[in-house]
Protein backbone atom coordinates (compact mmCIF):
# COMPACT_ATOMS: atom_id res chain seq x y z
CA UNK A 1 0.00 0.00 0.00
CA UNK A 2 1.34 3.68 -0.87
CA UNK A 3 2.08 5.91 1.75
CA UNK A 4 -0.12 8.83 2.11
CA UNK A 5 -0.39 12.81 3.81
CA UNK A 6 -3.69 12.33 5.00
CA UNK A 7 -7.43 11.05 4.74
CA UNK A 8 -10.36 12.78 4.54
CA UNK A 9 -13.64 12.06 5.50
CA UNK A 10 -16.52 13.06 3.05
CA UNK A 11 -19.65 12.45 4.90
CA UNK A 12 -22.16 10.23 5.89
CA UNK A 13 -23.62 13.88 5.61
CA UNK A 14 -21.91 16.29 2.76
CA UNK A 15 -22.72 18.98 1.40
CA UNK A 16 -22.58 17.80 -2.53
CA UNK A 17 -23.65 14.23 -1.67
CA UNK A 18 -27.33 13.93 -2.30
CA UNK A 19 -27.54 10.76 -0.07
CA UNK A 20 -25.31 9.47 3.13
CA UNK A 21 -22.05 7.54 1.78
CA UNK A 22 -18.94 7.80 3.79
CA UNK A 23 -15.76 8.23 1.76
CA UNK A 24 -12.30 8.60 2.86
CA UNK A 25 -9.95 10.30 0.58
CA UNK A 26 -6.12 9.59 0.73
CA UNK A 27 -4.09 12.60 -0.40
CA UNK A 28 -1.04 13.55 -0.81
CA UNK A 29 -1.06 17.23 -0.86
CA UNK A 30 -3.81 18.29 -3.16
CA UNK A 31 -3.80 15.49 -5.27
CA UNK A 32 -5.93 12.21 -4.54
CA UNK A 33 -4.34 9.04 -4.28
CA UNK A 34 -7.32 6.98 -3.00
CA UNK A 35 -10.45 6.28 -1.77
CA UNK A 36 -12.36 3.82 0.62
CA UNK A 37 -15.78 3.83 0.70
CA UNK A 38 -17.65 2.90 3.58
CA UNK A 39 -21.71 2.03 2.97
CA UNK A 40 -24.47 0.71 5.01
CA UNK A 41 -26.50 3.97 6.13
CA UNK A 42 -29.56 3.34 4.12
CA UNK A 43 -29.73 -0.75 4.18
CA UNK A 44 -33.18 -1.60 5.11
CA UNK A 45 -33.06 -5.09 4.73
CA UNK A 46 -35.86 -5.49 1.16
CA UNK A 47 -34.68 -8.61 0.09
CA UNK A 48 -35.16 -9.84 3.62
CA UNK A 49 -38.69 -8.44 3.73
CA UNK A 50 -40.01 -9.65 0.20
CA UNK A 51 -39.12 -13.49 1.04
CA UNK A 52 -42.23 -15.32 1.71
CA UNK A 53 -44.49 -13.12 0.93
CA UNK A 54 -47.20 -12.68 -1.89
CA UNK A 55 -45.89 -11.20 -5.06
CA UNK A 56 -48.56 -8.83 -5.44
CA UNK A 57 -46.93 -7.28 -1.62
CA UNK A 58 -43.44 -7.45 -3.12
CA UNK A 59 -43.72 -5.86 -6.02
CA UNK A 60 -44.23 -2.79 -3.91
CA UNK A 61 -41.46 -3.03 -2.05
CA UNK A 62 -39.48 -3.45 -5.90
CA UNK A 63 -40.26 -0.18 -6.47
CA UNK A 64 -39.35 1.37 -3.20
CA UNK A 65 -35.69 0.80 -3.40
CA UNK A 66 -34.82 3.68 -5.11
CA UNK A 67 -37.58 6.67 -5.87
CA UNK A 68 -35.82 8.23 -9.01
CA UNK A 69 -36.03 4.76 -10.95
CA UNK A 70 -38.78 3.60 -9.18
CA UNK A 71 -40.54 2.34 -12.50
CA UNK A 72 -37.21 0.53 -13.87
CA UNK A 73 -37.61 -1.50 -10.93
CA UNK A 74 -41.20 -2.35 -11.15
CA UNK A 75 -40.69 -3.13 -14.88
CA UNK A 76 -37.52 -5.75 -14.01
CA UNK A 77 -39.37 -7.17 -11.49
CA UNK A 78 -42.41 -7.39 -13.49
CA UNK A 79 -40.48 -8.52 -16.37
CA UNK A 80 -38.99 -11.32 -14.32
CA UNK A 81 -42.39 -12.79 -13.09
CA UNK A 82 -43.61 -13.06 -16.72
CA UNK A 83 -40.50 -14.80 -17.36
CA UNK A 84 -41.10 -17.29 -15.17
CA UNK A 85 -44.75 -18.17 -16.03
CA UNK A 86 -44.71 -17.32 -19.32
CA UNK A 87 -47.27 -14.51 -19.60
CA UNK A 88 -48.00 -12.66 -23.14
CA UNK A 89 -49.26 -8.79 -22.98
CA UNK A 90 -51.48 -6.74 -25.81
CA UNK A 91 -49.88 -4.63 -27.39
CA UNK A 92 -51.28 -1.50 -26.11
CA UNK A 93 -49.75 -2.09 -22.26
CA UNK A 94 -46.66 -2.74 -24.62
CA UNK A 95 -46.71 0.55 -25.44
CA UNK A 96 -47.90 2.09 -22.26
CA UNK A 97 -44.85 0.49 -20.77
CA UNK A 98 -42.76 1.66 -22.59
CA UNK A 99 -44.34 5.25 -22.69
CA UNK A 100 -43.76 5.29 -18.89
CA UNK A 101 -40.11 3.76 -18.53
CA UNK A 102 -39.07 6.34 -21.14
CA UNK A 103 -40.73 9.42 -18.86
CA UNK A 104 -38.87 8.02 -15.93
CA UNK A 105 -35.75 7.49 -17.97
CA UNK A 106 -35.82 11.10 -18.99
CA UNK A 107 -36.85 12.86 -15.71
CA UNK A 108 -33.86 10.91 -13.81
CA UNK A 109 -31.11 11.86 -16.34
CA UNK A 110 -32.36 15.10 -16.12
CA UNK A 111 -31.66 15.17 -12.07
CA UNK A 112 -28.34 13.55 -12.81
CA UNK A 113 -27.14 16.23 -14.90
CA UNK A 114 -28.32 18.61 -12.71
CA UNK A 115 -27.07 17.30 -9.38
CA UNK A 116 -23.26 17.41 -11.11
CA UNK A 117 -24.11 20.89 -11.79
CA UNK A 118 -25.13 21.94 -8.37
CA UNK A 119 -21.80 19.74 -7.18
CA UNK A 120 -19.83 22.59 -9.74
CA UNK A 121 -21.70 25.01 -8.10
CA UNK A 122 -23.81 26.34 -11.30
CA UNK A 123 -26.57 27.17 -9.73
CA UNK A 124 -28.78 28.50 -12.56
CA UNK A 125 -28.52 26.02 -15.05
CA UNK A 126 -29.61 23.36 -12.41
CA UNK A 127 -32.48 25.60 -11.79
CA UNK A 128 -33.04 25.61 -15.28
CA UNK A 129 -32.59 21.89 -15.65
CA UNK A 130 -34.92 21.21 -12.45
CA UNK A 131 -37.83 23.66 -13.76
CA UNK A 132 -38.04 20.88 -16.81
CA UNK A 133 -37.93 18.04 -14.89
CA UNK A 134 -40.81 19.42 -13.13
CA UNK A 135 -42.88 19.39 -16.71
CA UNK A 136 -41.77 15.35 -17.23
CA UNK A 137 -42.99 14.58 -13.59
CA UNK A 138 -46.10 16.48 -14.59
CA UNK A 139 -46.52 13.98 -17.40
CA UNK A 140 -45.73 11.07 -15.50
CA UNK A 141 -48.59 12.07 -12.96
CA UNK A 142 -50.85 12.54 -15.84
CA UNK A 143 -50.27 8.70 -17.27
CA UNK A 144 -49.91 7.32 -14.03
CA UNK A 145 -51.70 8.96 -11.52
CA UNK A 146 -48.18 9.70 -9.38
CA UNK A 147 -45.57 12.10 -9.24
CA UNK A 148 -42.44 9.27 -7.81
CA UNK A 149 -43.48 6.32 -7.26
CA UNK A 150 -45.38 5.04 -10.14
CA UNK A 151 -46.83 1.71 -9.28
CA UNK A 152 -47.93 0.86 -13.13
CA UNK A 153 -46.46 -2.03 -14.10
CA UNK A 154 -48.76 -5.60 -13.11
CA UNK A 155 -48.61 -9.00 -14.38
CA UNK A 156 -50.10 -8.93 -17.61
CA UNK A 157 -50.33 -5.47 -18.65
CA UNK A 158 -50.46 -1.66 -16.86
CA UNK A 159 -53.01 -0.66 -14.35
CA UNK A 160 -54.43 2.33 -15.99
CA UNK A 161 -55.26 3.03 -19.20
CA UNK A 162 -54.42 6.57 -20.80
CA UNK A 163 -56.80 9.14 -23.08
CA UNK A 164 -55.86 10.40 -26.34
CA UNK A 165 -55.82 13.94 -24.33
CA UNK A 166 -53.61 12.48 -22.18
CA UNK A 167 -51.50 11.79 -25.29
CA UNK A 168 -51.71 14.80 -26.50
CA UNK A 169 -50.83 16.41 -23.54
CA UNK A 170 -47.69 14.57 -23.36
CA UNK A 171 -47.04 15.81 -26.53
CA UNK A 172 -47.49 18.92 -26.05
CA UNK A 173 -45.41 18.71 -22.89
CA UNK A 174 -42.48 17.45 -25.23
CA UNK A 175 -43.05 19.94 -27.86
CA UNK A 176 -42.41 22.47 -25.34
CA UNK A 177 -39.53 21.24 -23.35
CA UNK A 178 -37.33 20.17 -26.55
CA UNK A 179 -35.91 22.90 -27.78
CA UNK A 180 -35.53 24.48 -24.30
CA UNK A 181 -33.24 21.02 -23.50
CA UNK A 182 -31.26 21.84 -27.46
CA UNK A 183 -30.62 25.00 -25.82
CA UNK A 184 -28.90 24.11 -22.34
CA UNK A 185 -27.43 21.09 -23.98
CA UNK A 186 -25.33 23.96 -26.60
CA UNK A 187 -24.54 25.77 -23.02
CA UNK A 188 -23.64 22.77 -21.50
CA UNK A 189 -21.04 21.46 -24.50
CA UNK A 190 -19.19 24.78 -25.22
CA UNK A 191 -20.00 26.77 -21.93
CA UNK A 192 -16.14 27.68 -21.54
CA UNK A 193 -16.55 27.44 -17.20
CA UNK A 194 -18.17 23.84 -17.20
CA UNK A 195 -15.29 22.71 -19.85
CA UNK A 196 -12.84 23.94 -17.56
CA UNK A 197 -14.16 21.83 -14.55
CA UNK A 198 -15.59 18.67 -16.24
CA UNK A 199 -12.43 17.91 -19.39
CA UNK A 200 -10.07 15.43 -18.67
CA UNK A 201 -11.42 14.42 -15.40
CA UNK A 202 -12.49 11.33 -14.43
CA UNK A 203 -11.00 9.87 -17.52
CA UNK A 204 -11.72 6.08 -17.69
CA UNK A 205 -9.99 4.36 -20.96
CA UNK A 206 -12.62 1.64 -22.72
CA UNK A 207 -10.54 -1.04 -21.62
CA UNK A 208 -10.70 -0.05 -17.83
CA UNK A 209 -14.34 0.40 -18.48
CA UNK A 210 -14.63 -3.09 -19.39
CA UNK A 211 -12.62 -4.57 -17.07
CA UNK A 212 -13.90 -2.33 -13.95
CA UNK A 213 -16.41 -3.28 -15.43
CA UNK A 214 -18.66 0.20 -15.31
CA UNK A 215 -22.21 -0.13 -17.04
CA UNK A 216 -24.64 2.43 -18.23
CA UNK A 217 -24.09 6.22 -18.94
CA UNK A 218 -20.69 5.60 -17.16
CA UNK A 219 -19.49 3.23 -19.60
CA UNK A 220 -20.92 4.46 -22.99
CA UNK A 221 -19.38 7.74 -22.12
CA UNK A 222 -16.07 5.44 -22.17
CA UNK A 223 -16.78 4.44 -26.37
CA UNK A 224 -18.33 0.74 -25.02
CA UNK A 225 -21.12 0.65 -27.26
CA UNK A 226 -23.89 -1.71 -25.06
CA UNK A 227 -26.87 -0.78 -23.91
CA UNK A 228 -29.84 -3.30 -22.69
CA UNK A 229 -32.27 -1.82 -24.61
CA UNK A 230 -30.91 -3.62 -27.50
CA UNK A 231 -31.54 -6.90 -26.19
CA UNK A 232 -35.00 -5.94 -25.32
CA UNK A 233 -37.15 -7.29 -27.67
CA UNK A 234 -39.92 -4.14 -27.17
CA UNK A 235 -37.40 -1.84 -28.02
CA UNK A 236 -36.09 -3.51 -31.27
CA UNK A 237 -39.28 -4.04 -32.50
CA UNK A 238 -41.06 -1.49 -31.79
CA UNK A 239 -39.02 1.81 -31.67
CA UNK A 240 -35.43 0.44 -33.50
CA UNK A 241 -33.77 1.59 -30.88
CA UNK A 242 -29.67 2.57 -31.19
CA UNK A 243 -27.45 3.30 -28.76
CA UNK A 244 -25.48 6.28 -28.28
CA UNK A 245 -21.94 6.84 -26.83
CA UNK A 246 -19.28 9.59 -26.58
CA UNK A 247 -15.34 8.11 -26.73
CA UNK A 248 -13.93 10.74 -24.17
CA UNK A 249 -14.18 9.12 -21.24
CA UNK A 250 -13.79 11.81 -18.90
CA UNK A 251 -16.75 13.73 -16.82
CA UNK A 252 -17.80 15.98 -19.82
CA UNK A 253 -18.69 12.59 -21.74
CA UNK A 254 -20.61 11.42 -19.04
CA UNK A 255 -23.03 14.31 -19.07
CA UNK A 256 -23.31 14.28 -22.88
CA UNK A 257 -23.90 11.15 -23.18
CA UNK A 258 -26.96 11.91 -20.26
CA UNK A 259 -28.07 14.71 -22.97
CA UNK A 260 -27.62 12.72 -26.18
CA UNK A 261 -30.13 9.86 -23.86
CA UNK A 262 -32.64 12.69 -23.45
CA UNK A 263 -32.91 13.51 -26.86
CA UNK A 264 -33.36 9.73 -27.53
CA UNK A 265 -36.36 9.23 -25.04
CA UNK A 266 -37.72 12.23 -26.16
CA UNK A 267 -38.15 10.82 -30.11
CA UNK A 268 -38.94 8.05 -28.55
CA UNK A 269 -41.78 9.31 -26.55
CA UNK A 270 -43.20 11.07 -29.20
CA UNK A 271 -43.15 8.26 -31.85
CA UNK A 272 -44.89 6.10 -28.94
CA UNK A 273 -47.38 8.76 -28.13
CA UNK A 274 -48.53 9.45 -32.14
CA UNK A 275 -48.71 5.32 -33.08
CA UNK A 276 -50.71 4.31 -29.65
CA UNK A 277 -52.36 1.28 -30.80
CA UNK A 278 -56.19 0.61 -29.46
CA UNK A 279 -56.89 -2.64 -27.43
CA UNK A 280 -57.13 -4.06 -24.45
CA UNK A 281 -54.44 -2.96 -21.45
CA UNK A 282 -53.94 -6.40 -19.17
CA UNK A 283 -54.80 -9.71 -19.54
CA UNK A 284 -55.69 -12.36 -16.94
CA UNK A 285 -52.32 -13.94 -15.73
CA UNK A 286 -50.95 -16.33 -13.42
CA UNK A 287 -47.83 -16.38 -11.74
CA UNK A 288 -46.36 -20.07 -11.70
CA UNK A 289 -43.77 -21.66 -9.47
CA UNK A 290 -39.84 -21.37 -11.26
CA UNK A 291 -36.97 -19.15 -11.64
CA UNK A 292 -35.55 -16.84 -13.65
CA UNK A 293 -33.12 -13.63 -14.54
CA UNK A 294 -33.78 -10.73 -15.98
CA UNK A 295 -31.62 -7.74 -16.94
CA UNK A 296 -32.98 -4.43 -17.98
CA UNK A 297 -31.72 -1.23 -18.84
CA UNK A 298 -32.20 1.16 -15.27
CA UNK A 299 -31.43 4.85 -16.26
CA UNK A 300 -27.86 4.05 -14.34
CA UNK A 301 -27.14 0.96 -15.92
CA UNK A 302 -27.49 -3.01 -15.88
CA UNK A 303 -30.53 -3.79 -13.45
CA UNK A 304 -30.81 -7.37 -13.19
CA UNK A 305 -33.60 -9.39 -10.83
CA UNK A 306 -32.95 -12.62 -9.90
CA UNK A 307 -36.78 -14.63 -8.46
CA UNK A 308 -37.53 -17.83 -7.43
CA UNK A 309 -41.34 -18.44 -6.73
CA UNK A 310 -43.21 -21.23 -5.32
CA UNK A 311 -46.78 -22.45 -6.82
CA UNK A 312 -48.85 -19.89 -4.63
CA UNK A 313 -47.29 -16.96 -6.10
CA UNK A 314 -45.48 -15.71 -3.38
CA UNK A 315 -41.19 -15.07 -3.40
CA UNK A 316 -38.95 -17.94 -2.20
CA UNK A 317 -35.89 -16.16 -2.96
CA UNK A 318 -34.98 -13.10 -4.78
CA UNK A 319 -31.72 -11.06 -5.45
CA UNK A 320 -31.03 -7.87 -6.95
CA UNK A 321 -28.16 -6.53 -8.28
CA UNK A 322 -28.17 -2.70 -9.11
CA UNK A 323 -25.63 -0.55 -11.31
CA UNK A 324 -24.12 1.58 -8.84
CA UNK A 325 -22.27 -1.26 -7.34
CA UNK A 326 -19.86 -1.46 -10.32
CA UNK A 327 -19.78 1.74 -10.83
CA UNK A 328 -18.94 3.11 -7.43
CA UNK A 329 -15.76 -0.06 -8.07
CA UNK A 330 -15.13 2.23 -11.35
CA UNK A 331 -15.15 5.41 -9.39
CA UNK A 332 -12.35 4.42 -6.95
CA UNK A 333 -10.56 2.25 -8.68
CA UNK A 334 -10.03 4.20 -12.47
CA UNK A 335 -11.63 7.49 -12.61
CA UNK A 336 -9.71 8.91 -9.34
CA UNK A 337 -6.26 8.65 -10.50
CA UNK A 338 -7.01 11.58 -12.84
CA UNK A 339 -8.38 13.59 -10.08
CA UNK A 340 -5.89 16.29 -9.69
CA UNK A 341 -7.43 17.99 -6.72
CA UNK A 342 -9.95 17.28 -4.46
CA UNK A 343 -12.68 19.24 -5.47
CA UNK A 344 -12.32 17.28 -8.56
CA UNK A 345 -13.25 14.20 -6.48
CA UNK A 346 -15.98 14.95 -6.06
CA UNK A 347 -17.29 15.99 -8.83
CA UNK A 348 -16.02 12.70 -10.35
CA UNK A 349 -18.21 11.53 -7.82
CA UNK A 350 -21.39 13.63 -9.18
CA UNK A 351 -20.52 12.29 -12.76
CA UNK A 352 -21.21 8.93 -12.10
CA UNK A 353 -24.79 9.23 -10.77
CA UNK A 354 -24.64 7.03 -7.73
CA UNK A 355 -27.77 6.24 -6.41
CA UNK A 356 -27.14 5.00 -2.68
CA UNK A 357 -30.47 3.66 -1.89
CA UNK A 358 -30.30 1.45 -4.69
CA UNK A 359 -26.77 -0.12 -3.76
CA UNK A 360 -27.70 -1.16 -0.35
CA UNK A 361 -31.72 -1.71 -0.71
CA UNK B 1 -36.96 46.39 20.98
CA UNK B 2 -33.98 45.31 19.28
CA UNK B 3 -34.89 41.41 20.56
CA UNK B 4 -38.20 42.15 19.18
CA UNK B 5 -36.68 43.30 15.18
CA UNK B 6 -33.81 40.13 15.46
CA UNK B 7 -37.12 38.09 16.29
CA UNK B 8 -39.33 39.33 13.13
CA UNK B 9 -36.58 39.20 10.86
CA UNK B 10 -34.95 35.66 11.74
CA UNK B 11 -38.40 34.10 11.14
CA UNK B 12 -38.46 34.89 7.65
CA UNK B 13 -34.87 33.59 7.21
CA UNK B 14 -33.95 30.27 7.82
CA UNK B 15 -31.58 27.68 7.09
CA UNK B 16 -33.20 24.03 6.62
CA UNK B 17 -31.13 20.80 6.69
CA UNK B 18 -31.78 17.38 4.83
CA UNK B 19 -30.72 14.48 7.00
CA UNK B 20 -32.08 11.31 4.88
CA UNK B 21 -31.55 7.99 7.26
CA UNK B 22 -32.80 5.46 5.12
CA UNK B 23 -35.26 6.54 2.39
CA UNK B 24 -35.77 5.61 -0.99
CA UNK B 25 -34.75 8.59 -2.15
CA UNK B 26 -38.59 9.35 -3.34
CA UNK B 27 -39.23 11.96 -0.25
CA UNK B 28 -35.72 13.44 -1.00
CA UNK B 29 -35.88 14.47 -4.99
CA UNK B 30 -39.20 15.94 -3.51
CA UNK B 31 -37.38 18.18 -1.36
CA UNK B 32 -35.07 18.81 -3.73
CA UNK B 33 -38.60 19.85 -6.06
CA UNK B 34 -39.33 22.66 -3.65
CA UNK B 35 -36.30 24.39 -4.72
CA UNK B 36 -37.60 24.41 -8.18
CA UNK B 37 -38.59 27.95 -9.51
CA UNK B 38 -42.21 26.49 -9.53
CA UNK B 39 -42.30 26.13 -6.08
CA UNK B 40 -39.44 28.69 -4.96
CA UNK B 41 -38.99 27.97 -1.52
CA UNK B 42 -36.32 30.65 -1.21
CA UNK B 43 -38.86 33.13 -1.83
CA UNK B 44 -39.94 32.54 1.73
CA UNK B 45 -36.53 32.94 2.56
CA UNK B 46 -35.78 29.15 3.25
CA UNK B 47 -32.00 28.53 2.45
CA UNK B 48 -31.73 24.70 2.15
CA UNK B 49 -28.42 22.39 2.57
CA UNK B 50 -26.73 19.63 4.35
CA UNK B 51 -25.25 21.07 7.13
CA UNK B 52 -26.56 20.62 10.37
CA UNK B 53 -24.09 22.69 12.28
CA UNK B 54 -25.78 25.82 10.47
CA UNK B 55 -29.08 24.75 10.50
CA UNK B 56 -32.89 26.00 12.40
CA UNK B 57 -34.72 23.16 11.20
CA UNK B 58 -34.04 19.43 9.78
CA UNK B 59 -36.21 17.74 7.46
CA UNK B 60 -35.42 14.10 8.62
CA UNK B 61 -36.92 11.26 5.91
CA UNK B 62 -36.86 7.81 5.75
CA UNK B 63 -36.83 5.16 8.37
CA UNK B 64 -33.89 4.80 10.46
CA UNK B 65 -31.60 2.40 9.97
CA UNK B 66 -29.30 0.23 12.32
CA UNK B 67 -26.32 2.53 11.77
CA UNK B 68 -28.42 5.87 12.27
CA UNK B 69 -29.91 4.73 15.55
CA UNK B 70 -26.83 6.70 17.64
CA UNK B 71 -25.63 8.99 14.57
CA UNK B 72 -29.15 10.58 14.20
CA UNK B 73 -29.09 11.54 18.37
CA UNK B 74 -25.38 13.34 17.44
CA UNK B 75 -26.05 15.57 14.41
CA UNK B 76 -29.23 16.66 16.26
CA UNK B 77 -27.12 17.20 19.37
CA UNK B 78 -24.89 19.30 16.93
CA UNK B 79 -27.97 21.53 16.28
CA UNK B 80 -27.63 25.14 17.98
CA UNK B 81 -31.10 25.77 19.61
CA UNK B 82 -33.73 26.85 18.97
CA UNK B 83 -34.21 24.10 16.90
CA UNK B 84 -36.75 21.89 15.07
CA UNK B 85 -37.53 18.53 13.61
CA UNK B 86 -39.83 17.37 10.58
CA UNK B 87 -40.42 14.30 10.12
CA UNK B 88 -41.54 14.28 6.14
CA UNK B 89 -42.53 11.07 4.56
CA UNK B 90 -44.87 7.73 5.63
CA UNK B 91 -41.37 5.84 6.38
CA UNK B 92 -40.11 8.30 8.88
CA UNK B 93 -43.66 8.41 10.81
CA UNK B 94 -44.20 4.14 10.96
CA UNK B 95 -41.48 2.87 9.10
CA UNK B 96 -43.93 2.26 6.24
CA UNK B 97 -43.20 -1.16 4.25
CA UNK B 98 -39.86 -1.27 5.63
CA UNK B 99 -40.92 -1.34 9.39
CA UNK B 100 -40.02 -5.38 9.20
CA UNK B 101 -36.06 -4.69 7.88
CA UNK B 102 -33.53 -3.79 9.46
CA UNK B 103 -34.84 -0.22 10.82
CA UNK B 104 -36.13 1.39 13.86
CA UNK B 105 -38.72 3.52 12.71
CA UNK B 106 -40.37 6.02 14.01
CA UNK B 107 -38.47 8.96 14.16
CA UNK B 108 -39.91 10.25 17.24
CA UNK B 109 -38.58 7.75 19.09
CA UNK B 110 -35.00 8.50 18.84
CA UNK B 111 -35.48 12.63 18.60
CA UNK B 112 -38.36 14.75 19.37
CA UNK B 113 -40.55 15.55 16.16
CA UNK B 114 -42.47 18.88 16.04
CA UNK B 115 -44.58 18.45 12.57
CA UNK B 116 -45.40 14.86 10.50
CA UNK B 117 -45.70 15.21 7.02
CA UNK B 118 -47.33 11.85 5.53
CA UNK B 119 -47.42 10.77 2.44
CA UNK B 120 -44.96 8.36 0.13
CA UNK B 121 -44.06 10.88 -1.34
CA UNK B 122 -45.72 13.75 0.23
CA UNK B 123 -45.84 16.90 -2.51
CA UNK B 124 -43.94 19.78 -2.34
CA UNK B 125 -46.54 21.73 -1.62
CA UNK B 126 -47.03 20.02 1.36
CA UNK B 127 -43.29 19.66 2.31
CA UNK B 128 -43.57 23.58 2.30
CA UNK B 129 -46.39 24.15 4.06
CA UNK B 130 -44.44 22.16 6.80
CA UNK B 131 -41.97 24.15 7.16
CA UNK B 132 -43.62 27.12 6.81
CA UNK B 133 -46.54 26.34 9.82
CA UNK B 134 -43.01 25.24 12.08
CA UNK B 135 -41.35 28.62 11.55
CA UNK B 136 -43.15 31.45 13.94
CA UNK B 137 -43.51 28.67 16.55
CA UNK B 138 -39.85 28.00 16.66
CA UNK B 139 -38.40 31.33 16.69
CA UNK B 140 -41.27 33.45 18.63
CA UNK B 141 -39.05 34.05 21.72
CA UNK B 142 -35.53 33.58 20.19
CA UNK B 143 -33.61 35.22 22.68
CA UNK B 144 -35.20 33.43 25.53
CA UNK B 145 -34.57 30.24 24.60
CA UNK B 146 -30.67 30.58 23.98
CA UNK B 147 -30.38 31.57 20.59
CA UNK B 148 -28.08 34.88 19.92
S1 LIG C 1 -42.28 7.60 2.34
FE1 LIG C 1 -42.29 6.58 0.34
S2 LIG C 1 -41.16 7.97 -1.01
FE2 LIG C 1 -40.69 8.58 1.09
S3 LIG C 1 -38.80 7.49 1.59
FE3 LIG C 1 -40.51 6.21 2.30
S4 LIG C 1 -40.91 4.80 0.59
FE4 LIG C 1 -39.67 6.49 -0.22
Amino acid sequence: MKAYDLSIPLGPMHPAFKEPLRVKLKTEGEVVVGAEVDLGYVHRGIEKIMRRRPWQKAVFLAERVCGICSNSHNLTFIETLEKISDVEIPERAKYLRLLAQELNRLHSHILANLALFLAIEHETLAMMLLNVRERVLDCQELLCGNRVILSYNVVGGVRFDTTPSILKEILAVIDEIEPKLRRYAEMFEHGPLLRMRTEGIGYMSKREAELAPAVGPIARGSGVRFDWRMKHPDYVDILDFKPVWREEGDARARYMVRFDEIFECIKMIRYLCENMPKGEIRRRAEVKSGEAVHTQEAPRGDLTYFVRTDSFGRIEDITIRTPTIPNLGAFVKYMLRNSPTIADAVVIYASIDPCIACLER
Amino acid sequence: MIGKLKNLVRRKSFHVCLLNVGSCNGCDIEVLACLAPRYDIEQYGIYVHNNPREADVILVTGAVTDQWVEKIKEIYAKVPEPKAVIAIGSCALSGHMFAEGCTHPPVSRHIPVAVEVPGCPPRPQEILDAILSVAPVVFKDYDEKGGG
